[in-house]
């Protein structure tokens, strides 16, 4: 806590910002095969609703 | 302000961003807003956007009461949805405002403006909904802050961004690439791969951030903007390294487009040669085509030229991709201390991401969104279809204009040819006599095509009704896919989504922090590619690609 307070203001900022930087998924791996689970799947709805229906 | 981001509850405020997009949802359905949107050139998606407010705004106020109603608790639902939603609707407010208001008020003050400044500065600096994102998250966050509320939902960013690069891979198809000719796709292959490898040699050199070296190799390489985009996550780099990168690539482009013309003109380029130079060195698509232009405005060969060059460095982002995700991997952890195998670096270090990329771009390429050829959801298509014929009035004006030798004097014989073709099959095609041998009757079509563009082009016909039919017959053979263009509609809101919630990372320490070395390494290794391509122009390229 202590240290935390001693850090000048830039710094501190910038470990706030590489804070929001983090993604909300525990690892990237989960956050890569999310991405390609929902877009494939916006993808498939896509294509229902433009060339197959 | 995002100190306060633990002490603040965000509970209420999704249901304030949901009655705030069901309120604008019900004004565009009431119609007040159409004279605005119709100023704004953006009131044939008035039905989308209503859709689209209620839609969200809906699952805003049910999400916000859920939040009000329940206690939060430690599971899935509530870590990645509940708390992320309040966040994630501001975004998309945002992403809305961008691409509804600020981006089509830019293009309006760009057209206003070109006639006194000579040029389009939003087409010229790419003032799109890509930039105009990254600049609003970066004048919020170095201005009033990100809000607390806000703060989880702007982690989604990367996450969104993507997903975006994923539905990327479903504009290019490789057969687009085998439609080019070889002189194109082994010159410009040289010199993106070879750009590439300058800027990750300079990196090394000048000691720069491996992801910094990889997103600006990228930017160099590819075709700036959007292969930026692609590679940020690959590389891993940090907000402010792309948007530094960005800047660099569309400086340095705006400096080429006004010397490229002149230095072409000095030199004695023919149209080819400037073509191929301009599409090789220039990086920006927009740029590349004011530069052909600049330098010749009357013939359309420069422009052509200069757009295939253009398509072909675009088609190599995929090999940029993954050239990028091995080497990033392999250098990452060799920092570390540790040397990998191709396996690991290929198998088990490998961004997935990148997989789904490469799958959606073999999908594209296969057919599955569109005829296998097309190019960002574009293609070409001459076979015989009554939508795709003149008018009897039209057919009748083009009749009565053949029928006059006097007007037909300044033709070339193909192009009078193709004028009479395109009187007997009432439409532009390839010879009838081909018809079944598809590759060759696209080939005709093609070349009948190009004829009707040089005679629009050198204003060899006077006739405005003549013109117009002519017009009318190219316009109705170019067609669009319509999954394509859902497709990229999607990647938009993706990229737009994302690129504020990046931009909202960027502050003035992090890019002062960066220091000038990324500038350097643009400007040499950009002025390698464009004296380098100049020479192998020169030397290689004649007349024709």
């Amino acid at each position: 806590m202590e240290e935390e307070k001693a850090q000048p203001t830039p710094a501190r900022d910038h470990a706030n910002m590489e804070e929001r930087a983090l993604s909300v998924f525990a690892s990237e791996r989960n956050e890569d095969i999310t991405a390609m689970v929902l877009t494939f799947l916006s993808a498939l709805i896509v294509l229902v609703f433009t060339k197959w229906i | 302000m995002a100190n306060g981001a633990q002490a603040t509850s965000p509970r209420g405020y999704s249901i304030i961003f949901g009655v705030i997009m069901i309120a604008y949802g019900l004004i565009i359905r009431s119609g007040a807003l159409t004279g605005l949107l119709k100023a704004l050139h953006t009131h044939k998606d008035a039905d989308l956007q209503m859709t689209l407010c209620f839609v969200l705004g809906g699952i805003g106020i049910v999400v916000g009461l859920f939040n009000l109603l329940r206690e939060p608790r430690d599971t899935i639902v509530d870590n990645y949805i509940l708390k992320s939603a309040p966040g994630v609707l501001f975004l998309l407010l945002l992403a809305m405002v961008i691409r509804w208001y600020l981006e089509p008020i830019v293009d309006i003050w760009s057209k206003a403006a070109a006639p006194t400044l000579g040029f389009n500065f939003a087409k010229i600096f790419n003032l799109n909904y890509v930039v105009l994102g990254i600049i609003v998250g970066i004048v919020m966050t170095n201005t009033i802050g990100i809000p607390s509320f806000a703060a989880q939902g702007v982690k989604t960013a990367r996450f969104v961004l993507k997903m975006g690069v994923i539905t990327l891979g479903a504009r290019y198809s490789l057969a687009e690439l085998a439609n080019l000719g070889q002189v194109s796709i082994w010159m410009i292959g040289f010199f993106v791969i070879g750009t590439v490898l300058v800027v990750l040699w300079l990196g090394k050199l000048l000691n720069t951030p491996h992801s910094m070296t990889g997103v600006l190799s990228a930017g160099m390489g590819v075709c700036g903007v959007s292969a930026t985009v692609a590679c940020a996550p690959v590389v891993k780099a940090k907000s402010h390294e792309m948007a530094y990168t960005i800047g660099t690539i569309l400086l340095w482009g705006v400096g080429c487009m006004f010397l490229f013309p002149t230095i072409g003109k000095i030199i004695g380029m023919n149209p080819t040669q400037f073509g191929a130079w301009a599409g090789t060195g220039i990086l920006n698509s927009a740029q590349v085509a004011a530069a052909a232009l600049a330098f010749n405005a009357v013939d359309i060969k420069t422009l052509k030229v200069a757009e295939i060059f253009n398509i072909t460095r675009v088609l190599f982002l995929p090999i940029v991709v993954l050239v990028l995700a091995y080497w990033f991997s392999k250098v990452s952890d060799e920092g570390a201390g540790r040397k990998l195998s191709i396996k690991e670096v290929l198998i088990d270090k490998f961004p997935l991401f990148v997989l789904g990329f490469i799958l959606m771009f073999i999908l594209s390429s296969t057919g599955v969104f569109g005829p296998p050829e097309h190019y960002k959801g574009k293609y070409l298509d001459f076979s015989y279809n009554q939508r795709s014929e003149l008018t009897p009035e039209e057919l009748e004006v083009l009749g009565a204009f053949l029928a006059n030798p006097e007007g037909l004097k300044k033709l070339t014989d193909p192009e009078l040819a193709t004028l009479k073709d395109l009187h007997k099959q009432r439409q532009l095609a390839g010879k009838y006599s081909e018809r079944n041998d598809k590759k060759a009757f696209h080939a005709k079509g093609k070349e009948r095509m190009v004829a009707i563009q040089s005679i629009l082009a050198a204003k060899k016909i006077k006739d405005k009704k003549v013109t117009h039919a002519l017009k009318h017959s190219i316009k109705q053979v170019h067609k669009k896919s319509k999954t394509v263009v859902v497709l990229t509609d999607l990647m938009i809101w993706f990229f737009a989504y994302g690129l504020i919630g990046l931009g909202m990372q960027i502050t003035r320490q992090a890019v002062m922090q960066a220091g000038g070395m990324p500038l350097v390494i643009g400007a040499v290794s950009g002025t390698l590619k464009a004296v380098l391509s100049l020479i192998v122009v020169l030397l290689l390229i004649k007349d024709l690609v």
